[in-house]
């Protein structure tokens, strides 16, 4: 009985494993690959096993101009760092901005609570692109088109939902009786607050965080739009390399780079923070 | 106790699904977006064209008579038959063209007469659409390049040669813009527009206006230039203005002029080439490089937009149409070439898309049209007024020794790799 469930689950899970392998593994598989490949003048792919591509990220040069035989350009870490900045500030302004929302519907009666849900998916139902446009008579308004600024309020705006939903899903499991065993304990609101609502409610943050910094670290249309393609970040150099550069090699390496970066801040990440084990009311 | 230990079990599960789907997420660069959507009018591309293209006498053949089909597109334009009507099987055709680049009325009418579907994807630039064909993917009948793609497409066999037999309305075009640079024997392509990539400024907010390309770096213009993100263009203006060759394949030419280019970028507002003069004319920015539709439609809205050809010289650019090699429905191509190539179908593009247009029939059609239609603001326009106008205005109908003077893009060939990262090098560096 036991055996024929766990075929039964195995079998269920296929076309999701099927899916994944097909259209999320093996394509990694193939940047990998063709990242360590090189291209032709017209930009098709030779593959080979170099690592110039990675060399070339990392801002080693060998054709300085003035004479030097290696020299170091920071200008593909300065992009690195200006994403990692965005996707930071954006993360930061979600929470800030969002929690309270989150925490406002999560305490709402249920028919209300539905409601507002509701009002917060609406704009998803409109295309990304779209929306983002809109952005621009906006911003012209506030003479803050085209600027660093911009592009973060799209990404701020863009984002925010993805935030919003899995820190209300915390808060709202929260059961109420502790809240009245903190009253009834003495907690002041404050207290209850910091002592009983945010630790319960870290997880949700934690894979809103996550939701909101590892797409951001790969947009490109919202700084093409209101940054004016003046602000380029991981997203933007990756995009460039396979359509305007056509130097689909480079922007391979690339991708593997961000990945790995990602990777590497998420690992930290969830090691500070844990996944949600050290939540406990103390 | 145990509802704690189901929390945290949850909250694993749950952020081991964020972590695979914001991987996901990061692999795929997230949003489904296209690089240089919608909004947007025109986006003309660039080719270089050879001679002038203004419209003479026409041919003395038999006077061309537009014939009706009884079809009319929702915006109420009378479809003309097609002269002549090719046997067609198919009953699609793909193209993939230009963002915004091909009269609606033009599309419309090719479905009616024809009984066709036409599935349309667009690109904004010709290394996209490169990058896109050079994949492989063989879906597409007809293609639009520009400029020195147009070699490169011809040299990697991405184009098949067109059987002139089965287009008999070449015979439509101006004889010095009957071929693109390219192509230089028609074999590949059918051209479809032509025009020049220069500077227009707002003249009641720009000072000093400019009139060579070494005026870009002004002080007065910092921050206040929208750019098409075209790099050959950009890079060869820059090449221009130090004395070199604008399709130069020595690396020393370009290692040379980085930190011009790259304080001149630094400059540059915004970066468009799906819509330029929508940042013209919102006030965003008050100069522009750009295509010359573009500063045309920035004029008409505007009177104090004002093109300018620099003294150093003019980019030239011409496009067409090429048929994809292995084209799926290749009868349904050469039939939307004729058909679009007629004059009372091609002048259509004096109402949307008004570059330089190298259709003499079509331009000796509209000259003696009256008919009125409605033009994008659903003003009532006649096809003779938009002749004028476009006859009239040197952006559009510029002096021949600007195209004696025009500089051309070329294909670069193994030269290539360099524009591109240096493109990327100072796009990034900002």
């Amino acid at each position: 009985m036991r055996e024929s469930k766990s075929v039964q689950g195995t079998l269920l899970a296929t076309p999701a494993m099927l899916w994944m392998i097909g259209l999320l593994i093996v394509p990694l598989i193939l940047i990998v690959v063709t990242s360590f490949g090189q291209r032709d003048p017209d930009g098709n792919v030779i593959y080979t096993f170099s690592l110039h591509n990675y060399i070339r990220l990392a801002g080693i040069k060998t054709n300085c101009g003035d004479g030097a035989a290696v020299c170091f350009d920071s200008l593909y870490l300065r992009i690195l760092v200006r994403s990692v900045g965005l996707a930071l500030a954006t993360t930061l302004l979600t929470i800030v901005l969002g929690y309270p929302l989150a925490y406002y519907v999560a305490r709402a009666p249920a028919r209300r609570r539905n409601m507002l849900l509701f009002l917060i998916l609406i704009p998803l139902w409109t295309n990304f692109v779209i929306r983002v446009y809109a952005w621009i008579r906006i911003l012209r308004a506030f003479d803050l088109l085209y600027t660093p600024q911009a592009v973060l309020v799209g990404m701020v705006y863009e984002f925010i939902p993805f935030m919003i939903l899995p820190m209300y899903t915390s808060l709202e499991k929260i059961d109420p009786s502790l809240y009245e065993a903190a009253a009834d304990l003495g907690a002041n609101s404050l207290r209850t607050f910091l002592k009983v609502t945010l630790p319960l409610s870290l997880p949700g943050v934690v894979a809103g965080t996550l939701l909101v910094f590892v797409p951001v670290m790969g947009t490109f249309v919202v700084s093409d739009i209101l940054g004016g393609k003046q602000f380029e970040l991981v997203g933007n150099l990756i995009q460039g390399q396979f359509l305007d550069a056509r130097d689909p090699t480079f922007g391979s390496a690339a991708s593997v780079i961000l990945m790995g970066m990602t990777l590497i801040v998420m690992i930290i990440y969830t090691r500070k923070f844990g996944f949600g084990e050290e939540v406990a009311i103390t | 106790m145990s509802m704690k230990k189901f929390r945290c079990r949850r909250g694993s599960l749950g952020l081991m699904t964020a972590v695979v789907l914001a991987l996901f997420l990061a692999a795929c660069g997230m949003p489904p977006a296209t690089p240089n959507p919608i909004e947007a009018t025109v986006s003309a591309p660039a080719e270089e064209p050879t001679g002038l293209p203004q419209s003479g006498t026409p041919a003395a053949e038999a006077p061309f008579v537009s014939r009706p089909s009884g079809q009319q597109t929702a915006s109420g334009f009378g479809c003309p038959a097609p002269q002549p009507k090719l046997p067609v099987t198919s009953t699609e055709l793909n193209l993939f063209v230009w963002s915004e680049y091909i009269p609606q009325d033009m599309l419309d009418c090719f479905e009616l007469v024809y009984g066709m579907t036409i599935n349309r994807s667009e690109y904004s630039s010709n290394e996209e659409m490169y990058a896109k064909l050079a994949q492989g993917s063989s879906q597409f009948d007809l293609a639009q390049p520009s400029d020195y793609i147009i070699a490169v497409m011809v040299r990697t066999g991405l184009l098949d040669q067109l059987d002139k037999s089965r287009l008999p309305n070449l015979k439509n075009l101006a004889p010095a813009l009957a071929h693109v640079p390219g192509d230089p024997n028609g074999q590949y392509i059918v051209p479809y527009q032509a025009g020049t990539e220069s500077l227009v400024y707002n003249a009641d907010t720009i000072k000093t206006p400019p009139q060579s390309w070494k005026d870009l770096w002004n002080a007065e213009y910092a921050d206040r230039m929208v750019f098409v993100d075209d790099p050959r263009y950009v890079i060869g203006a820059v090449l221009l203005t130090e004395g070199k060759d604008p399709n130069t394949t020595n690396p020393a030419d370009l290692a040379a002029i980085k930190p011009k280019l790259a304080e001149l970028i630094a400059n540059v507002r915004l970066f468009d080439s799906d819509s330029p003069k929508s940042a013209l004319i919102a006030g965003d920015v008050d100069l522009g490089y750009v295509y010359n539709g573009e500063a045309f439609l920035a004029a008409q809205e505007n009177p104090a937009f004002t093109y300018v050809y620099p003294t150093e010289g003019t980019f030239l650019w011409q496009d067409g149409f090429g048929l994809v090699q292995e084209a799926p429905h290749p009868d349904a191509a050469y039939a939307w070439l004729n058909y679009m190539l007629q004059p009372d179908v091609f002048w259509l593009m004096l109402r949307d898309f008004p570059y330089t247009n190298p259709n003499q029939a079509a331009l000796e059609y509209a000259r003696n049209a009256t008919f009125k239609v409605k033009d994008a603001d659903g003003n009532e326009v006649s096809p003779a007024e938009l002749y004028e106008a476009y006859m009239k205005s040197n952006i559009t109908n510029p002096p021949a020794e600007i195209w004696q003077n025009g500089i051309n893009i070329k294909d670069v060939g193994d030269a290539l790799p360099l524009y591109d990262s240096l493109w990327t090098e100072v796009k990034s560096g900002n």
